[in-house]
């Protein structure tokens, strides 16, 4: 418990978080504008990109935008460990903590808790977007039914969970600029590939991405996009944290041993 | 059981050994000065001692112990290594709040340490802007919090100005002498740990080459004075009338005991012979150390290294 409290000290003694957490809600702030100017508007007679902002369908879709947040988050879970190899802070740290593992486990339970208020922070914005989009266009407000506090769950699970990936990803890689780089490429050009071609797709639901989806996937008729070849939310939560775990388990056995000097 | 004890200490980078069996104990109540040219070994045999690094072979023991299974490591050991290792967004006194914080120890340590090492007027502001002395010693600020009794301090006067190394000399003596610490501390200076410490280990290139109290090594300041001449034949019965003890050496040389500096220059003004030198000889810590600081560039220690792999594949 002392650890967890000591690696959140760490990241809110620094300037990095409030910093991601601006970038984050600017970046979602303008995600929801988008699918809520376009919603039920069509263009040239062809199908609207979003569903009406009265229709359930319209707010299970902009709530699953949220996870649209995790790349950040997972960032930002890389810099936990990586910042301290960049600024030699771990040889204090595992001066203070010999056991090193008990820094990784430390710092995914501080990434919970990162999670979770980031996630918070991110429901609140769009909150304060929906509720006002819905009721001006007089459809009902969905609160407890219609899917949405699985999709906001999932949300939130969708973020803790990226968050401890990033933290997995960043014990094993330790260069900070690497892991970034590594964690950008695999979830803006990788997994929107597999999970966007049809062929691709078996492969794609057992990525990060594809198992997030699962978690918030609006069972909406999407046209030509489906979903159905989604996991289970169940079992996307349990692939999600399966990465982290597994590759903070790795890293501990491999990168987190090595010699610092 | 010495506070710190290393016994046969191997540790390779692939093919530099970096150090090569290395044993020596640092006792309670006493400053060792761990000396040695650079690259000879010293940070890697501190990180050692701290878990940082595993050996290749050997032990390196802390109150008896691995420093991995102590159980709680900063109330046992100060380490102060090289001067980085801040977050430069921290805040000094977030900097040591976080690792009391880790070590369950209580939060008013951090400002109390900062006092100790005279850092209090700053502990508000970002280490980004920290001089090099000012992160030395918050450093040695955190190697304070848990009150340890064992301090492992790698060359700790880096960057410190001459008052700030006078004031740590202090300090570690105050450690060792007053309140009881064994205190090892390396250096590749030799003046700057020689009026602080009491015993000295000395490396090169991985290997001990010479270890012992200060005052064994310096033989007491004892040395004698060298006096070249272009006479020796008429100076050295000289000397030797007037109650010296004298030793011939090559070219002219003639080392003298038992007469001091004066009592020499007047029997040669006597005698009417040619000096061209008149010198006391170094103590033996400063010749054992020039020898291995002059007479060895730091490259040599890699390549000789790198060259004895080479032979074995060849082999
Ligand atoms: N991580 C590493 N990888 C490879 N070689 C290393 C590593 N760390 C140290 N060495 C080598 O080990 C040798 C001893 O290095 P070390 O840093 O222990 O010396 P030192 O006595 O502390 O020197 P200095 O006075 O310069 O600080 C050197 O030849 C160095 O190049
Ligand atoms: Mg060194």
């Amino acid at each position: 418990m002392k650890l967890i409290r000591a690696e959140l000290l760490k990241l809110f003694t620094t300037r990095l978080w409030w910093i991601m957490l601006i970038v984050l809600l600017g970046y979602l702030a303008m995600v929801l504008g988008v699918v809520i100017a376009f919603a039920g508007m069509e263009s040239g007679g062809a199908a609207p990109p979003f569903p009406a902002r009265d229709t359930p369908e319209f707010q299970r879709i902009v709530w699953g935008q949220a996870t649209g947040g995790g790349i950040l988050v997972a960032v930002l879970g890389v810099t936990m460990m990586t910042t301290e190899y960049r600024y030699q802070t771990i040889t204090g740290t595992f001066l203070v903590t010999p056991r090193r593992s008990r820094v990784v486990a430390a710092k995914l339970g501080a990434g919970v808790l990162v999670g979770l208020v980031f996630g918070l922070a991110i429901l609140l914005l769009f909150a304060l977007a929906v509720v006002p989009a819905v009721l001006l266009s007089g459809g009902e407000l969905l609160v407890t039914d219609g899917g949405i506090p699985r999709i906001v769950s999932g949300v939130l699970a969708t973020l803790v969970l990226y968050t401890l990936f990033g933290i997995g990803v960043g014990a094993l890689v330790r260069n900070q600029i690497v892991a970034i780089v590594a964690v950008a490429v695999w979830m803006f050009v990788l997994e929107p590939l597999v999970n966007a071609v049809p062929a691709l797709q078996p492969v794609g639901r057992w990525t990060p991405a594809g198992a997030a989806s699962a978690l918030t996937n609006p069972q909406a008729d999407l046209g030509p996009v489906s979903l159905d070849y989604l996991l289970p939310a169940w079992a996307g939560a349990a692939v999600l944290l399966g990465y982290a775990l597994v590759f903070a388990a790795v890293a501990s056995l491999t990168t987190v041993r090595r010699d610092i000097t | 059981m010495s506070a710190i004890e290393v016994s046969d200490l191997r540790k390779s980078f692939g093919t530099v050994k970096a150090v090569d069996g290395v044993s020596f104990t640092v006792e309670a109540g006493t400053v060792t000065g761990y000396l040695g040219p650079n690259g000879a070994g010293k940070t890697t045999t501190l990180r050692c001692l701290l878990g940082l690094v595993t050996p290749t072979a050997g032990t390196a023991l802390v109150n008896g112990r691995r420093y991995a299974d102590l159980g709680h490591p900063l109330t046992e050991v100060g380490a102060v290594l090289e001067a980085t290792g801040f977050h430069p967004d921290r805040t000094a006194l977030n900097h040591l709040r976080i690792m009391c914080t880790a070590a369950g120890l209580p939060l008013q340590r951090a400002a109390e340490a900062l006092e100790q090492v005279g850092l209090a007027d700053v502990a508000g502001k970002r280490v980004g802007g920290f001089s090099l002395g000012m992160r030395q010693r918050l450093g040695l600020a955190a190697a304070l919090l848990g009150h340890p009794k064992v301090f492992i301090l790698d060359e700790p006067a880096n960057g410190l100005d001459p008052a700030g190394i006078q004031w740590l000399r202090g300090f570690l003596r105050f450690l060792a002498h007053e309140q009881g610490a064994a205190v090892l501390v390396s250096s590749h200076v030799l003046a700057e740990v020689e009026q602080t410490v009491d015993n000295v280990v000395i490396i090169a290139r991985g290997r001990l080459v010479r270890q012992g109290s200060l005052a064994e090594l310096t033989s007491g300041g004892q040395t004698p004075i060298r006096v070249r001449t272009l006479d020796p034949g008429r100076l050295g019965p000289a000397l030797e009338r007037a109650g010296g003890e004298v030793e011939p050496a090559a070219d002219g040389l003639l080392r003298v005991r038992g007469l001091e500096a004066e009592r020499i220059g007047r029997i040669v003004l006597e005698e009417q012979v040619v000096v061209t030198e008149l010198a006391q000889e170094r103590s033996d810590l400063q010749r054992v150390f020039l020898e291995l600081t002059e007479g060895e560039p730091v490259g040599q220690t890699v390549e000789q290294t790198a060259g004895q792999s080479e032979g074995a594949t060849v082999a």
